[in-house]
């Protein structure tokens, strides 16, 4: 019990959350008590936002809209049809989040600014719509004489009690937060905010992600409209409008984007602010201004942010192994799923695929097959198409013609989490890693997408989450493999190169593969590294796993690869035993620009 | 009205659109970052003609020169507080912070200014040119000229000079631009400076017949957005076509429905644009680099 209220930044937060109670229950004065209702009010909003803002990494600009929407729903449902409580409020959160359901699936697949701008869009159609539509919205005077809360005859009518409501709802929506994000299906999102190829490559089905935060988003919003609807008795179509967006963005930056306790810090922060400032009348929102923008310069990482790092800068990080790490044997490697099953030869083959981007054609027509435990290198000058073929094998690019063959399922189409769920993993030329997530949990992350469990098994774990360390015990398994478990429990951020190349191979690895794609894993290693690399990729052969090298450094390959594979202009020039393949008249063409009379290629980096 | 004649209306508008335009397109390239203060330096810009035109009875084309010193440094300024101090966050924070300052400037108008609109001097002097059949205001037509010779003047300077080489090459790749030896956080500031002058040459055309409030620069900002998002991210010649699209669409569409209709028409056919051409009108489909 003391080490859990000591980890982190509990006890602060709790000290404060204790002296704001207290201050509520003893001191507040009922315009005090208004006050603090709408930080509660605000927190809810804020909690929703992290969802899509903070956790999915999109610049969503229609959480006012959702707030709105959820408070003209209450409003027109009690003021119009005299609805009770338990049927606005729970119509107020799946309005927005109907809304979100059907706009979803085209907005979401739009890049960041187009995703922004339409979210804007939607928001201010609205908007117009609300005023516009004044027969059921009360135009721009919105709706007065909203009721307060009654449920089941209970009215909750005084201040008092309508804080101690607000924040009740609060505390569900964290709970529900803490759920969603804990455990190993919160971990997977920050990968997804990383890269969303990375998270895909590892099984992440990162649509459905974004798709769900984005729900769960507007039905939090939807909700807190409701409660102000309720509060202040009125909407109107400023509760649809862009300053509200603008403060509750404000808020998330400010607070924290991904942290429980940031919400209700920013949200309260920012309330307060705009009490304290009004005895300057005029000057107030320049002040206020001023001030957000200082605290956004002083705390980029938001105050929670702030004062995790103050606790690290204090009393140095915690490296204390979880204890399932510490307890019982080191666990076995990773489930090989089914490697002892009869295997179809080839395990994976690509046959005639050819891809253009406009007028250059990266893929000509190139075949090629691997079988099980084989490991081949895949060779050929920059531009050559090596990075691009393994971007169509893992699902990344879709070809134009041809096939991909893996494990007897045609893959051509598959969308690229699928295959990796069959079992296919890859690496990145460039690093994808969480920098604020021990290796660990980085490690930990390749197993969300596949033994995840999703959304709602998420919700649904109380207690210690199995997922979780079922997913380290792997992580840490795979960690060892490559030789990295020293620094299992380090932030990624601050490992040296080296040590990052081994983590991205040590995820890909934690999935348990059938077909690893390495690309340039060698790039950036010194010599010794890159001998310690190669034994342990050789290792992965040795079990039965193929491996398929994509690489420049010809001397790390001689080491590796018992066959060669050379693409040139998106053609695959030569193939065979390495020797021969180096040889190669066209090889030594194509890597060298030169005629044939050069004996051989040299064994030696070519850049 | 004629529709031609609404056309025209509606180019010479967006003249001063594109002027809003290319200063924030400007900015999103050296920054990748969306300044969102940008349509609240437009009317900054009005406010110093107002102020200028106040203190000397001048028409306002020979006191451009000034509003855009003063507007450079204004942008200078702006960079300093919102961009340099989190240029290693993630663009949203940038986002934010633009927000912020914008949320500043406003309601340091609304302190200096009023809340009233204001309405700066004509560019040259009130009146109206008839041309067959048309009428053109002199007011618009000043601002086509303006307009057409900054965005001359600024493809000269980009595509012909060593300082436009620079900016380019800082917006393309800012760790190359600095290997080579350009001083890249010069650079960014002087785009700052440059982006923000040209949004208050802008302010100050816009400021005659559209005058200057408080609030006016948000949709000012949405407007931009909206221009450099269609025109295709980051292209300046998009930006300033996305830019004449919108202010065309605006004038046709709301003589024939109300402003607020045709507002709402333009977000919606905004939306359907995204949904058949999610890479936006003149964006080519590219698969994501991976």
């Amino acid at each position: 019990m003391a080490s859990w209220l000591l980890a982190g930044i509990r006890l602060p937060l709790l000290l404060g959350a204790a002296a704001l109670i207290g201050y509520a229950v003893f001191f507040a004065s009922p315009y005090d008590l208004r006050v603090l209702t709408l930080c509660g009010i605000y927190a809810l909003l804020v909690l929703g936002f992290q969802f899509i803002f903070g956790h999915a990494g999109a610049v969503s600009l229609s959480q006012a809209t959702f707030f709105g929407i959820g408070g003209y729903v209450t409003g027109i449902l009690a003021t119009r049809y005299g609805l009770p409580f338990l049927v606005t409020f729970p119509s107020s959160i799946a309005g927005p989040a109907l809304l979100a359901v059907i706009v979803g699936v085209p907005v979401l697949k739009l890049e960041e600014h187009y995703f922004s701008l339409a979210t804007l869009g939607i928001g201010l159609v609205v908007l117009l719509l609300a005023i516009q539509w004044s027969d059921v919205t009360g135009g721009t005077n919105g709706l007065a004489g909203i009721p307060a809360i009654e449920i089941a005859g209970f009215a909750v009518a005084d201040r008092r009690s309508v804080l101690w409501f607000v924040w009740g709802v609060v505390a569900l929506a964290c709970l529900l937060a803490h759920q969603v994000t804990r455990g190993l299906h919160g971990r997977a999102y920050h990968l997804m905010r990383e890269n969303r190829e990375a998270a895909a490559s590892l099984g992440l089905n990162v649509a459905e992600l974004r798709f769900s935060a984005f729900v769960l988003s507007a039905a939090y919003g939807g909700a807190a409209g409701a409660l102000m609807a309720h509060v202040i008795h009125v909407v109107s179509p400023e509760n649809l409008d862009l300053t509200l967006m603008v403060t509750c963005l404000t808020m998330t930056v400010i607070g924290g984007r991904t942290r429980i306790a940031g919400a209700i810090l920013g949200a309260t922060l920012i309330v307060y602010l705009r009490e304290w400032f009004r005895v300057l009348e005029n000057y107030y929102m320049i002040a206020y201004g001023t001030v957000a923008l200082a605290v956004l310069i002083a705390a980029p990482y938001g105050l929670v942010g702030a004062l995790e790092r103050l606790r690290v800068f204090l009393f140095g990080r915690s490296t204390a192994k979880p204890p399932v790490m510490t307890t019982g044997a080191l666990p076995a490697a990773p489930r090989q799923s089914s490697v002892a099953a009869p295997t179809p030869e080839p395990l994976l083959a690509v046959d005639d695929v050819a891809l253009a981007f406009g007028g250059v054609t990266a893929l000509d027509g190139v075949s090629l097959a691997c079988r099980q435990g084989e490991i081949v290198g895949l060779i050929g000058p920059n531009g050559s198409g090596k990075t691009t073929l393994l971007n169509v094998m893992s699902g990344l690019y879709s070809c134009q013609a041809g096939r991909v063959t893996f494990l007897a399922h045609d893959i051509t189409a598959a969308p690229a989490y699928a295959i990796a769920r069959l079992g296919l993993a890859r690496t990145f030329q460039h690093i994808h890693l969480v920098d604020e997530l021990s290796v660990l949990d980085n490690i930990a992350v390749a197993r969300a997408g596949i033994d995840g469990g999703g959304l709602l098994r998420a919700i649904g774990t109380f207690g210690r989450d199995h997922r979780l360390d079922a997913a380290r015990r792997i992580a840490w398994a795979a960690a060892d493999r490559l030789g990295i478990a020293a620094f299992a429990m380090e932030p990624c951020g601050s490992l040296p190169y080296g040590t990052r190349r081994r983590v991205e191979v040590a995820r890909a690895f934690a999935t348990g593969p059938r077909v690893i794609l390495l690309d340039e894993p060698a790039a950036g290693l010194n010599e010794q590294e890159q001998i310690d690399l190669a034994e342990r990729i050789r290792s992965f052969g040795a079990d039965g796993m193929t491996v398929l090298v994509v690489e420049h450094n010809l001397v790390f390959l001689a080491a590796l690869a018992q066959r060669l594979i050379c693409l040139d202009r998106g053609k695959v020039i030569a193939s065979g035993l390495p020797e021969a393949v180096r040889r190669e008249p066209a090889v030594i063409e194509a890597y060298l620009g030169l005629d044939a009379d050069v004996p051989e290629l040299a064994l030696t980096e070519p850049s | 009205m004629t529709f031609l004649q609404l056309v025209i209306n509606g180019v010479a508008l967006g003249a001063a659109y594109a002027l809003v335009a290319l200063g924030f397109v400007f900015i999103v390239n050296a920054t990748s970052a969306v300044n969102f203060a940008h349509g609240d330096l437009v009317m900054a810009g009005g406010y110093v003609a107002v102020g200028l035109g106040a203190l000397a009875p001048l028409p306002i084309l020979v006191l451009l020169p000034v509003v855009a010193a003063i507007m450079f440094a204004v942008g200078i300024a702006v960079a300093l507080v919102a961009y340099f101090p989190l240029a290693n966050r993630p663009p949203s924070t940038v986002f934010i912070s633009t927000l912020l300052c914008g949320i500043v400037l406003q309601n340091l108008f609304l302190v200096l200014f009023g809340p009233q609109a204001r309405a700066a001097p004509p560019l040259i002097k009130s009146g109206i040119v008839h041309l067959g059949g048309i009428e053109i205001s002199i007011q618009a037509l000043g601002t086509l000229g303006v307009a057409a010779a900054l965005i001359a003047l600024q493809y000269v300077v980009f595509m012909r000079t060593q300082i436009g080489r620079r900016l380019r090459a800082t917006a393309q790749d800012r760790q190359m631009a600095q290997a080579v030896g350009i001083r890249t956080s010069a650079v960014i500031a002087a785009t700052f400076g440059f982006g923000t002058a040209l949004a208050g040459v802008a302010g100050a055309l816009l400021a005659n017949q559209f005058f200057v409030y408080p609030t006016g620069g948000i949709s000012l900002s949405v407007y931009a957005y909206i221009a450099v998002v269609i025109g295709g991210w980051g292209s300046i010649a998009g930006a300033v076509i996305g830019a004449l699209m919108i202010s065309i669409f605006q004038v046709v569409v709301s003589a024939y429905v109300s402003y607020a209709v045709a507002t709402g028409l333009l977000y919606v056919s905004l939306l359907l644009i995204f949904f058949f051409r999610p890479q936006g009108i003149f964006g080519e489909l590219v698969q994501r680099r991976v």
